[in-house]
């Protein structure tokens, strides 16, 4: 009882002495270097949007004019469209080449991903292996896709071989990335369980790595088909790789046709959305079923 | 009986000054059931891991089964392994296989990287998991996922999967210590019918001094990495639980210690 006692008074004079200490307001969150510097980038970020608005070079043109025509144009685009230059058939056959395009390359990336993936992971590779791959990928992902085609494009000449080449290389940087830190989530102690019983490093990837990320590296690997899939439309209109690109390409930068354009958008946005959709679905059944 | 585990001046540190074991010698005879206690950080999982090497010791000499387990090769240690089950505190399933699939998992170290890594397994070693799947109660959960498990199934299914390896001997780190009293007495009953009936010697880290009281044929106290007690559950008195624990985790136990060992 005299024990009980004792540590109650303390308590109850430590909590009165805490507060009677504390004047001034009670702050929630603790100011730190990271608080500051959050605090200080979005301050100038603010301050840079201000000088810029007040700098720019309206020169001739009409600010509210200009927002008025471009209304207009996208009026125009969605809401007239029209097939001029191609059928509907030959759109959806170029849609399809764009998608293959963006399948071919998501496909490529994902396997060779999957296997440098492994090396990559800190937890099944040695240090050294782990850092090199993933200082290699690191700058792969700091160049961006239409770059690396167009540096492909150098060796294999503009056109398909170049996007397919470049996108496959962006698409594995950024899997390799996706895929090892997904690896690296891996409870240590089932890789460990695997090794105590003899369990040699291929077996335990593929009885308890794979099976366990198998949910990540779906939704990764859809995740990169859509970008992919953007992308392609992109490489056929920069880099000449075919496809609905290309169409847009011709139909915007050649004929000035807005309206065509618009189909060609329709198409791709629809062809977006199914793709999403199939993605979610995907992702939900794995998740309840196996 | 012959002895089948013996560890000579066995040492380990963490980088320079963490000391983790230093010294240990303790021998541990075929069928035989010991536990080793200790306060947390005593060195117990280190001891542990240590006998199976995924934990490098850094010097002295463990003989199992009359080879130095410390002087293995790559290849020669993965054997090694293959005899020594061992068993978790969170149990290390893969929560995404079946129970069978996750049992099955024991047999790997024993087949080829490429039957392994596509998990072709022979009927026999099939029909072995539904055996040892059935002494250990689970027939019913055979192709549940193993994260529909309650815990002390989880840990059964892990026993299972050192079961299948047909092993000399049973290393269990904290085997109860996630679990509720009820599921804690069934797989401590399990643990003592194996090492009693099939011959399998079992080495378990606990944290419950009464309950390696009851189970044990030998208990291991160890703190700050040496041995401080070696033997039968009966010597044990409350000074000893002093100097394993300390002294006011004496005090805590006195009465625990003091009715078992009376």
């Amino acid at each position: 009882m005299g024990v009980d006692q004792s540590v109650k008074t303390v308590s109850a004079d430590s909590i009165n002495s805490f507060h009677l200490n504390e004047k001034k307001r009670i702050k929630v969150k603790p100011f730190n270097k990271a608080s500051l510097i959050i605090q200080l980038t979005i301050i100038s970020l603010v301050l840079v949007t201000i000088y810029t608005f007040i700098s720019f070079d309206y020169s001739d043109i009409n600010l509210f004019e200009g927002i008025i025509s471009t209304f207009q144009n996208v009026k125009i685009m969605f809401l007239e469209p029209h097939f001029k230059h191609f059928s509907f058939v030959t759109a959806l056959y170029q849609v399809m080449i764009t998608l293959g395009l963006a399948f071919l390359t998501t496909l490529f990336g994902a396997l060779i991903a999957l296997f440098l993936g492994f090396f990559a992971a800190r937890n099944l590779s040695s240090k050294p292996v782990s850092a090199a791959i993933k200082g290699f990928v690191a700058v792969i992902r700091s160049v961006p896709t239409v770059l690396w085609v167009l540096i492909f494009a150098v060796a294999a000449g503009l056109g398909s071989v170049a996007a397919v080449i470049g996108m496959t290389f962006h698409t594995v940087g950024y899997l390799i990335k996706a895929y090892s830190e997904s690896f690296e989530e891996l409870d240590e102690g089932v890789i460990e369980a695997l090794k105590a019983s003899g369990a040699n490093w291929w077996q335990i990837i593929f009885q308890a790595v794979i099976p366990s990320s198998m949910t990540y590296i779906i939704s990764w690997t859809f995740l990169r088909f859509e970008v992919n899939f953007a992308v392609a439309v992109a490489m056929g209109a920069a880099a000449g790789a075919g496809g609905i690109g290309f169409d847009m390409f011709m139909a915007s930068g050649f004929y000035f046709d807005l309206r065509e354009v618009g189909v060609i958008t329709y198409f791709v946005l629809a062809f977006a959305i199914a793709l999403e959709l199939i993605a979610t679905k995907v992702k939900t059944n794995l998740k309840t079923s196996a | 009986m012959t002895t089948l585990l013996q560890l000579n001046h066995v040492s380990k540190h963490y980088g320079n000054d963490t000391k983790a074991l230093s010294d240990v010698n303790f021998s541990v005879k075929e069928g035989e059931f010991v536990s080793i206690i200790g306060p947390s950080g005593a060195g117990k999982s280190t001891l542990l891991r240590c006998i199976n090497r995924m934990v490098d010791a850094n010097s002295g000499e463990i003989i199992f089964d009359n080879v130095d387990i410390a002087g293995l090769g790559k290849k020669d240690l993965k054997k090694a392994r293959t005899k020594i089950g061992m068993i978790f505190q969170h149990y290390n399933l893969v929560n995404r296989l079946s129970v069978i699939e996750n049992v099955l998992h024991g047999r790997l170290g024993f087949k080829s990287t490429l039957a392994g890594a596509l998990g072709l397994y022979t009927e026999e070693e099939k029909r072995q998991a539904l055996q040892i799947l059935g002494v250990l109660g689970l027939q019913e959960q055979i192709y549940k996922r193993s994260d529909q498990l309650s815990g002390g199934q989880k840990q059964r299914v892990g026993i299972a999967r050192a079961l299948i390896q047909n092993p000399k001997m049973l290393l269990c780190d904290e085997p109860i210590a996630s679990l509720d009293p009820n599921a804690s007495k069934i797989i401590m009953d399990h643990l003592k019918n194996i090492s009693a009936s099939m011959g399998i010697t079992v080495l378990v880290n606990l944290h419950q001094v009464e309950v390696a009281l009851k189970y044990s044929d030998r208990i291991i106290g160890v703190n700050k990495g040496s041995l401080i007690f070696d033997g039968p559950p009966n010597e044990i008195t409350a000074e000893i639980i002093e100097a394993i624990y300390g002294s006011e985790a004496g005090d805590l136990m006195f009465d625990l210690g003091g009715q078992y060992a009376g």
